[in-house]
C-alpha cells in the first residue's frame, strides 16, 4: 500500500548493471516544470495555511520570548551554576546540526556523482538555511546583551580599542557559522536560479513576472553561461565540502579544546559530525516524505531517493554509535579518573533517562532501517526519523548537561531544571524553522527542475542507447 | 548591448528544437560551417555542447584560486596583527600569535573568498544580471526555461548573412526559425519605482546621520535607559545600607577566623607582638585565649568580637599591658625597603594625627586644636624616651598600632601585620632621626647635608627677619592710624 | 553524450592478465624482500639493539597493514555504493587487500616479543614500568587488565579473523564472477558491504589502539584509530592508482583504464589529503589547546630533533606540497603526474607510520641522532619497509598471475569502461 507508486514500478530496486530510473514514469521535461511549478501557482491549500498560521504563531511566541529575555536578562533561563550553557546551547547545537544535511547533500553527494541527489538538494538546501539562521539565534541571544552581539565581528572599534580573541573557539564558531550561512546561501540562489527563470517566464501576472525577473538576473540558458555556471557550482560545491565538515568540527572544538571531563575528547571532531550528517537528513526525511505527497512530487522524489537517504542514515547512525563505544573505552583504558567518572555519571548518573533516550534513539531506532519495509514505507521512515531527530536533541543535552552539572568541584554541582523560557524557545524555534521552509514551499522552487531535467535527459539517452 | 541607431536592428537568427539530439547535431553543423559567434539556449546543462559549439574553458578556477588565497593572506594577517601585534594579551597561557588556533578562521576565510569568487566571478564572466537581452524578444523564448532548445547565430559572425544562415538552419531538425530583432519595448524604469527606490534610499541615510552626529556631538540630557534593571544595579556600594543584614551594614565584615593570604603561615609572636612561650608561663589562661581567638577557624565556633585579646583594652589596664612579655625586638628582617615600606604605610594611616615627623602635629591634630575640640587627646609625640625601644618594645608597639591605645583605633583590619612591623621599623627609625648627629649620616652625604643645613637656616634667617619687618610695619601703620 | 561505450573484451582477453614481464618479478621480489626484510631486522637488532630492530619491523608491519587495509575499505566503499566508475581498477584493490592473509603471519613475530623479553616493542610488557614512572599501582593493576600479553593475543586473533574472512570472501566472490560472470555475486557482496564496513572500522580502529597507540602506554586519543585510518586509505588510493599504472604500462588493460579513471583517483587523493590533515590537525588542536601533561607528551615527543623536524616534514611534504600538486585538474589528467603523485605519497605514509612509532622506542630521547639508531638505525628503518613491501608486492604479483587483473565481467564493467567525469 505505502510502496503504491505511481505507474507500478519499483525503483527500489536495481539490478546491478543496469541504473534504476530516478524519475518516474513516462515524463517528459515538460511534465517536470509543470509538476514544480504548480506548488508555487495553484493558491495555497487548507493544510498549507493551517500550517503556516501555526508555525507564525510559534515564531511569534519565539520573538516574545526573545523581547522578554532581552528585557529582563539571562536569568529567565534554567542556565544556572555550574551549567552556564543549557538549553540555549543544546539547541545551537542541534539546528546547526539539522543545517548539514542540505550541503552535504548537494555538495558532497554532487561530487561523488550521486545523481539521486538532485530531486531533493533544493528543499534540503533550503532547510540548511533555515536551521542555520534558527542556530544562529540562540549563541546570538545567549551573549546575554544580545544588542551587543555585534561585538564578536572584527571591526576598529572607537569604544573599545581592542580585538575579539581569535585563540577562542566560540570566535571561530563566528566564523564557521556565519561562513557557513553565507555560502550556503550563495550555493541555494544560485543553483535557484535557472529555476527562478522558468518561474519569470511562466508567470503570467506582471509583478510576480518582474520579481521573479530580478531574482532570475536575466538568465538565458545561454550555453556559454551553463558551462561557467557548472563550474562555478563544481567549484562551490568542492568549497562547500570541507566547509561542511569544518563548521560542525568547529563547534565539536568549543567542546573539546575544554579540560572538561566528558568533552575532552579527540574523536569530538568526526563524532559531531557524523551526528549532523544523522540529525540533518533525519529532519530532511520528516519534512521531505509528507511534503512529497501534499505537493503532489512522487514521481520525482522516489521511494528510491528516501530509500538512499534511510541508508545514510543506518551509516551515520552506527558511526555514532561506535564513536559512544569508543568515548567509553578510552576512559576506561585512560584510566583518568575524572574521565571515568564523567562517563559512568552519563549513563547511571542523575541523567540517565537522557542518556537512555539518546541511546535508544540514535543508535537503536536507525537499526530499523537494516530491515527493507523500514526504509521503503513512507510513515515509519518518518517515525524513524522522528526517533533520531529526538535522540540527536537528547545527544546535545547529555553532553552540555551531565559534564557542566558535574565538574571539577563537587560543592558546584547541581542539577539543570529548564525553565518555561526554555520550552518556549525550543518549540519556537520550530516555528522559525517551519514559518520559513513553508513560504519557501510555496514561493520557490522546491525540487532542482533544471537538474532534474538533466538526469531525465540522461535517463532518456540511456533507453535510446538500450533500443538500438 | 542593445544597439539604438536602428530600430529594428537585426541581432541575429534563433532555431527551436525540441531535444538535445537534434540540438547538438544542429550544433555541430553550424560550427562546422564556420560559424563561431553562436550560442545554444538550453533549459539545463547539456553535456558536450561546449566540444559541439567549440566553447573555450573558463578562467574561473584561477579566480577562485586567487580568492581563496587572499582569504588565507586575510584571516592569517588579520588574527596575527590583532592579536599578536595589535592587541597582545595572554589567554590560557597560548603564545600571542599561535597558529594552531588561527587555523580556523585561516580555513573559514579561505572558503569564504574563494566562494565569492565562484559565485560573483561566474555571473561577471557571464556578464549577469542582464534584464533587457534582444532574444527575449522571441515570442517562444519563453519555453527555453521549460523544455525547448534554441539555437542563435549572432549577426555580428563574420560570415553571416540571413539567408545562408536560415537555410543552414532549416536543413537541421526545426521546426521554427526566427529573425532576432531590437527589444522595442521601453527602457525606461517605471516612475514610481525610482521614486519609491530613491526615497527608501534617502530615508536608510536617516539613521546613519543620526548615529553620525550623535558622535560628534555632546549633550546635556541624561542617558536614555532602555534596560534600567541592567543600569540601575540592585548591588550595594561600599558604604550603603542595606535591609539584608541585621547590623544594616552592606559592606561584611571578615568571617571570624578569615586569615589573609600570605599570613597563614605565620606564629602567633608574629601576630600578637607577644612572646607567646613566656606568657604562657606567666598567664597560661590569656595564653589559651588568645590561641584560641587566632584559631576560630579551626574550632568551627566563631567567637564574639568581645573576646577579643585584653591587649586591646584600653589605658587603664596599664597593669596587664606592663605585665605583658613584649617581644623585644621586630621578627622582621630590617633592610631598607621594609623601612622604606613602613614609611609609606606611617605617612597614609599614622601621619594624619602624629605627623609626618612624629611629633604628634599631624593635620588632624591641628584642626581640632583650631577648632578646641573638648574631647581631643593629643596623639603622643614618638619622640619621647617612655616611647623608646628600652621603655616601649616593639611588640608593645605593634600591638599599639594594631588594636589602638586611647582614642587611637587600632588599625589590624587595615594594615596588614607584615606592614604594621615595618611601620614599627620606621617609628625606630624616625626616633632615631631626631637624635641623630651629623657622624650618623654617610660620609659622602654630609656635606650635601651640610650645604642643605645651610641653606635651610639662611631661608628661616630671611623668613624670620621677613616676619620682623612685616611686624614692624603692621605696628607702623598702628601707629599711623591713632 | 553520443560516445558510445567501447565495446567489453572477453574475460579471457590478453588485457585482463597479468603480462609476463610483471609475473617473472613475482619470486625475484618475494626472495629479494624476504631477504630485505630479515636484512633489516637483523641490522637494526644487531647493529643498534633487539628493541630497534623490532620496532623497525613493526613499523614496516603497520605501513602494509594500512595500506590492505584501507584497500579493502576501497573495495567495500564500491560494493556499498554501487559504484559503476571504479570497477576497472577495483581488481588492484581486490588483490592488495588479500594481502591482510600474509601480514596475519608476518604478525607472528611481534607476539614472540611479548613472551621473549621483557618489553621489547610494547613497553607495558615490561614489570617494571609502572614503577619506573611513578604510575600509581591501582591505576597500572587497570591499566594491565587491557595491556596483557594474552589479551592482547587474543584480540590480535580476532581482528586478523574478521579481516581475512572479509579479504576472503569479497575477493573469492569477485574471482567467481570473473568465471560465471553471475549478477547475484554482486548483489550479494553489496548486500554484505554494509555490516561489512563496520566490522572493519570498529576493528581497524581497535587494532590500531593496541599495535600503535599502546606504544605509548599512559597516553590516549580517541581519534587515534581514525587517524591512521585516515593515512591508509590515502596510501591504499595512491597504491591503486600506481598499481594500475604499472599494469598499464606492461600492457594490461590498455583501452580499458582510461585517464578518466585517473583523474578520479586523483580527486580521492586529492581528498584524502585534505582527510588526512584534517584528522591529523583536530587531534593536535585538541591535544595543544587542552593542555594535559599526560597528553602532550605524545606531540612534545615529536617535537624535539629529529622527531620535530619529520613532524614538519609531514606537515609540508604530505600535506601542503601534495595538496597542491594534485589540486589542478591537468595535473589529475596526466596518468604519469599521478602515478609520480601515488608513488610520493606512498613513501610519506612510510615516514607518517615511522613517526607514530619510533618515537617511542627510546621514549625522551629528545630525537637525537642516537634514538633514530644513527646511521645503521636509518638504513634499517628503510630495509626493513622496503623489503616487506618488495614482498608483499611479490606475492600480490603471484596470485595477480593466478587470477585476472581486472573484474571484467562485473554487471557495471560497460558502466566503468565508459566513465566520464564531469
Amino acid at each position: 500500500m505505502s510502496l503504491a507508486i505511481p505507474n507500478g514500478l519499483d525503483n527500489t530496486v536495481e539490478r546491478p548493471g543496469e541504473r534504476a530510473p530516478l524519475v518516474l514514469g513516462d515524463t517528459t521535461y515538460h511534465d517536470i516544470t509543470e509538476a514544480v511549478c504548480q506548488v508555487a501557482e495553484r493558491p495555497p491549500g487548507r493544510g498549507w495555511i493551517f500550517g503556516f498560521l501555526v508555525a507564525f504563531a510559534l515564531l511569534n511566541w519565539l520573538g516574545i520570548c526573545i523581547a522578554y529575555l532581552i528585557y529582563t536578562g539571562v536569568g529567565v533561563w534554567g542556565n544556572q551554576a555550574p551549567v552556564f550553557w543549557g538549553w540555549p546551547i543544546v539547541n545551537f547545537v542541534f539546528w546547526v546540526g539539522i543545517g548539514h544535511a542540505g550541503t552535504l547533500i548537494s555538495a558532497i553527494l554532487f561530487l561523488f556523482r550521486q545523481e539521486w541527489r538532485t530531486s531533493i538538494n533544493r528543499a534540503a538546501e533550503a532547510m540548511t538555511i533555515f536551521a542555520v539562521a534558527c542556530a544562529g539565534t540562540f549563541p546570538g541571544i545567549h551573549v546575554g546583551r544580545a544588542w551587543l552581539a555585534f561585538w564578536l565581528a572584527p571591526y576598529p572599534s572607537l569604544n573599545l580599542w581592542m580585538w575579539p580573541q581569535f585563540r577562542s573557539p566560540l570566535l571561530w564558531d563566528v566564523f564557521a557559522v556565519s561562513t557557513y550561512g553565507t555560502v550556503s546561501l550563495l550555493f541555494w540562489y544560485m543553483g535557484m536560479v535557472p529555476d527562478l527563470a522558468t518561474f519569470r517566464d511562466r508567470s503570467k501576472n506582471k509583478w510576480r513576472r518582474m520579481a521573479y525577473g530580478i531574482l532570475a538576473l536575466g538568465w538565458t540558458g545561454s550555453s556559454r553561461h551553463w558551462m561557467r555556471y557548472e563550474k562555478a557550482y563544481a567549484l562551490l560545491a568542492a568549497l562547500a565540502a570541507p566547509l561542511v565538515l569544518s563548521v560542525h568540527t568547529i563547534v565539536s572544538f568549543d567542546f573539546a579544546v575544554s579540560q572538561v571531563p566528558g568533552w575532552h575528547t579527540t574523536i569530538f571532531p568526526p563524532y559531531f559530525v557524523a551526528g549532523a550528517i544523522f540529525s540533518g537528513f533525519a529532519m530532511v526525511l520528516t519534512l521531505m516524505v509528507p511534503a512529497r505527497t501534499m505537493l503532489g512530487l512522487e514521481k520525482l522524489i522516489t521511494i528510491r531517493h528516501l530509500e538512499n537517504m534511510c541508508k545514510i542514515i543506518l551509516a551515520t547512525g552506527s558511526i555514532v554509535g561506535l564513536a559512544y563505544g569508543t568515548e567509553f573505552f578510552i576512559a576506561w583504558y585512560g584510566q583518568v579518573p575524572e574521565e571515568q567518572f564523567a562517563f559512568l555519571n552519563r549513563a547511571l548518573g542523575p541523567y540517565w533517562w537522557a542518556y537512555l533516550t539518546m541511546v535508544s534513539c540514535n543508535v537503536l531506532s536507525p537499526q530499523l532501517f537494516w530491515f527493507r519495509k523500514f526504509r521503503t514505507t513512507p510513515w515509519l521512515i518518518v517515525l524513524v526519523c522522528i526517533f533520531v531527530n529526538i535522540g540527536m536533541w537528547f545527544e546535545r543535552f547529555v553532553i552540555v548537561v551531565t559534564s557542566l552539572s558535574r565538574d571539577y568541584l563537587p560543592s558546584a554541582w547541581s542539577y539543570f531544571h529548564p525553565t518555561w523560557v526554555d520550552w518556549s524557545m525550543l518549540i519556537g524555534s520550530f516555528g522559525l524553522f517551519f514559518t520559513l521552509f513553508l513560504l519557501f514551499c510555496k514561493l520557490m522552487p522546491v525540487i532542482n527542475m533544471a537538474e532534474t531535467k538533466s538526469t531525465l535527459a540522461k535517463q532518456l539517452h540511456m533507453k535510446h542507447n538500450d533500443e538500438h | 548591448m542593445s544597439d539604438d541607431k536602428n530600430e529594428k536592428k537585426v541581432h541575429g537568427i534563433v532555431a527551436e528544437y525540441t531535444s538535445v539530439d537534434t540540438l547538438l547535431d544542429a550544433c555541430r553543423r553550424v560550427r562546422d560551417a564556420g560559424y563561431t559567434k553562436t550560442d545554444a539556449y538550453t533549459p539545463f546543462a547539456v553535456h558536450g555542447i561546449d566540444k559541439a559549439l567549440g566553447i573555450k574553458p573558463t578562467v574561473l578556477p584561477w579566480i577562485v584560486l586567487g580568492g581563496g588565497l587572499a582569504g588565507l593572506a586575510t584571516a592569517l594577517a588579520m588574527q596575527i596583527w590583532m592579536n599578536g601585534i595589535n592587541y597582545p594579551y595572554i589567554i590560557s597561557g597560548k603564545p600571542y600569535i599561535s597558529l594552531p588556533a588561527f587555523m580556523p578562521v585561516a580555513f573559514e576565510l579561505t572558503v569564504l573568498f574563494a566562494s565569492f569568487g565562484a559565485f560573483f566571478g561566474m555571473w561577471a564572466l557571464n556578464g549577469l544580471p542582464r534584464f533587457s537581452n534582444p532574444i527575449f524578444t522571441d515570442p517562444r523564448f519563453d519555453r527555453v526555461t521549460d523544455d525547448r532548445f534554441f539555437l542563435y547565430i549572432d549577426a555580428k559572425d563574420k560570415s553571416f548573412n540571413q539567408a545562408g544562415a536560415e537555410k543552414l538552419l532549416r536543413d537541421t531538425e526545426t521546426e521554427y526559425i526566427n529573425t532576432v530583432v531590437d527589444d522595442d519595448t521601453s527602457t525606461v524604469i517605471p516612475k514610481f519605482l525610482i521614486t519609491t527606490l530613491i526615497t527608501v534610499i534617502a530615508l536608510s541615510f536617516i539613521p546613519l546621520l543620526v548615529v553620525a552626529r550623535m558622535r560628534v556631538t555632546t549633550s546635556s540630557q541624561p542617558r536614555f535607559h532602555i534596560f534600567p534593571d541592567m543600569d540601575f544595579s540592585p548591588a550595594r556600594d561600599a558604604q550603603q545600607t542595606t535591609s539584608l543584614f541585621a547590623d544594616n551594614r552592606a559592606m561584611r565584615p571578615d568571617v571570624p577566623g578569615t586569615v589573609a593570604r600570605g599570613e597563614l603561615e605565620e606564629d602567633l609572636d608574629y601576630l600578637t607582638g607577644i612572646d607567646m612561650e613566656s606568657l604562657t608561663r606567666l598567664d597560661a589562661d590569656r595564653a589559651k585565649q588568645l590561641v584560641r581567638t587566632y584559631a576560630q577557624a579551626e574550632n568551627g565556633e566563631p567567637e564574639n568580637s568581645d573576646a577579643t585579646p585584653k591587649t586591646d583594652a584600653p589605658a587603664e589596664e596599664k597593669s596587664v599591658m606592663d605585665t605583658t612579655p613584649w617581644l623585644k625586638n621586630n621578627p622582621v628582617e630590617i633592610t631598607k625597603d621594609v623601612v622604606l615600606k613602613g614609611q609609606e604605610q606611617f605617612n597614609i594611616y599614622c601621619a594624619t594625627c602624629h605627623g609626618r615627623d612624629g611629633r604628634g602635629n599631624g593635620l588632624v591634630n591641628q584642626r581640632a586644636q583650631q577648632i578646641m575640640a573638648s574631647s581631643w587627646i593629643p596623639p603622643s609625640s614618638m619622640h619621647q624616651e617612655s616611647l623608646y625601644a628600652e621603655q616601649y618594645p616593639d611588640g608593645k608597639l605593634f600591638n599599639t598600632i594594631s588594636n589602638g591605645i586611647r582614642k587611637m583605633p587600632g588599625y589590624a583590619g587595615q594594615i596588614k601585620s607584615k606592614d604594621r612591623w615595618s611601620i614599627v621599623a620606621y617609628v625606630r627609625a624616625l626616633q632615631q632621626s631626631q637624635n641623630a648627629s651629623l657622624d650618623d649620616v654617610p660620609k659622602d652625604q654630609q656635606a650635601e647635608l651640610k650645604a642643605k643645613k645651610a641653606d635651610v637656616e639662611k631661608a628661616l634667617a630671611e623668613q624670620a627677619e621677613a616676619e620682623r619687618k612685616k611686624e614692624e610695619e603692621r605696628a607702623a601703620k598702628a601707629a599711623e592710624k591713632e | 553524450m553520443s560516445n558510445h561505450a567501447p565495446a567489453i573484451k572477453p574475460a579471457d582477453d590478453p588485457a585482463f592478465t597479468l603480462p609476463a614481464t610483471l609475473s617473472a618479478l613475482s619470486i625475484p621480489l618475494c626472495a629479494g624482500g624476504l631477504l630485505a626484510l630479515v636484512g633489516g631486522w637483523a641490522l637494526g637488532s644487531f647493529g643498534v639493539d633487539v628493541q630497534f630492530g623490532m620496532s623497525a619491523y613493526l613499523t614496516a608491519f603497520i605501513y602494509c597493514l594500512t595500506i590492505a587495509l584501507g584497500a579493502m575499505f576501497f573495495v567495500l566503499i564500491q560494493h556499498i555504493s554501487r559504484a559503476g566508475w571504479s570497477i576497472v581498477v577495483r581488481r588492484v584493490a581486490e588483490l592488495m587487500m588479500v594481502m591482510v592473509v600474509p601480514m596475519a603471519v608476518l604478525f607472528l613475530p611481534i607476539v614472540v616479543t611479548l613472551w621473549t623479553g621483557e618489553g621489547t616493542i610494547y613497553k607495558w610488557d615490561d614489570p617494571g614500568y609502572a614503577e619506573h614512572h611513578h604510575i600509581p599501582a591501582e591505576v597500572w593493576a587497570n591499566k594491565t587488565i587491557y595491556l596483557e600479553s594474552k589479551f592482547f593475543a587474543a584480540r590480535a586473533v580476532i581482528y586478523f579473523a574478521i579481516w581475512i574472512a572479509l579479504a576472503v570472501y569479497f575477493f573469492r566472490g569477485s574471482v567467481t564472477q570473473d568465471e560465471t560472470g553471475e549478477k547475484k555475486i554482486t548483489e550479494r557482496m553489496q548486500k554484505w558491504s554494509a555490516p561489512a564496513l563496520i566490522i572493519l572500522a570498529l576493528s581497524m580502529s581497535f587494532a590500531m589502539f593496541d599495535w600503535v597507540m599502546t606504544l605509548a602506554p599512559m597516553w590516549f586519543s580517541t581519534m587515534f584509530g581514525v587517524y591512521m585510518f585516515s593515512g591508509g586509505i590515502l596510501a591504499a588510493h595512491c597504491a591503486v592508482a600506481a598499481g594500475t599504472y604499472l599494469l598499464q604500462k606492461n600492457g594490461a588493460m590498455r583501452d580499458e583504464v582510461t585517464v578518466e579513471h585517473y583523474h578520479d583517483l586523483g580527486k580521492y587523493i586529492f581528498g584524502f589529503v585534505f582527510f588526512w590533515i584534517y584528522i591529523g590537525f583536530s587531534q593536535y588542536l585538541l591535544i595543544w589547546y587542552g593542555n594535559i601533561p599526560e597528553e602532550t607528551i605524545w606531540y612534545w615527543h615529536r617535537q624535539l630533533g629529529v622527531w620535530g623536524a619529520l613532524s614538519l616534514v609531514l606537515v609540508f611534504l604530505h600535506w601542503i606540497l601534495p595538496f597542491i600538486g594534485t589540486m589542478s585538474r591537468h595535473v589529475r589528467r596526466q596518468p604519469t603526474l599521478m602515478f609520480g603523485w601515488s608513488v610520493y605519497i606512498l613513501i610519506l605514509h612510510f615516514i607518517d607510520v615511522y613517526w607514530c612509532v619510533m618515537p617511542e622506542v627510546y621514549e625522551g630521547s629528545g630525537g637525537t641522532l642516537a634514538a633514530v639508531g644513527g646511521g645503521i638505525g636509518i638504513v634499517a628503518s628503510i630495509l626493513c619497509a622496503v623489503g616487506m613491501a618488495a614482498l608483499m608486492i611479490g606475492l600480490i604479483l603471484r596470485i595477480a598471475g593466478q587470477t585476472r587483473v581486472a573484474a571484467s565481467r562485473d554487471p557495471r564493467f560497460g558502466e566503468s569502461l565508459a566513465f566520464e567525469n564531469i
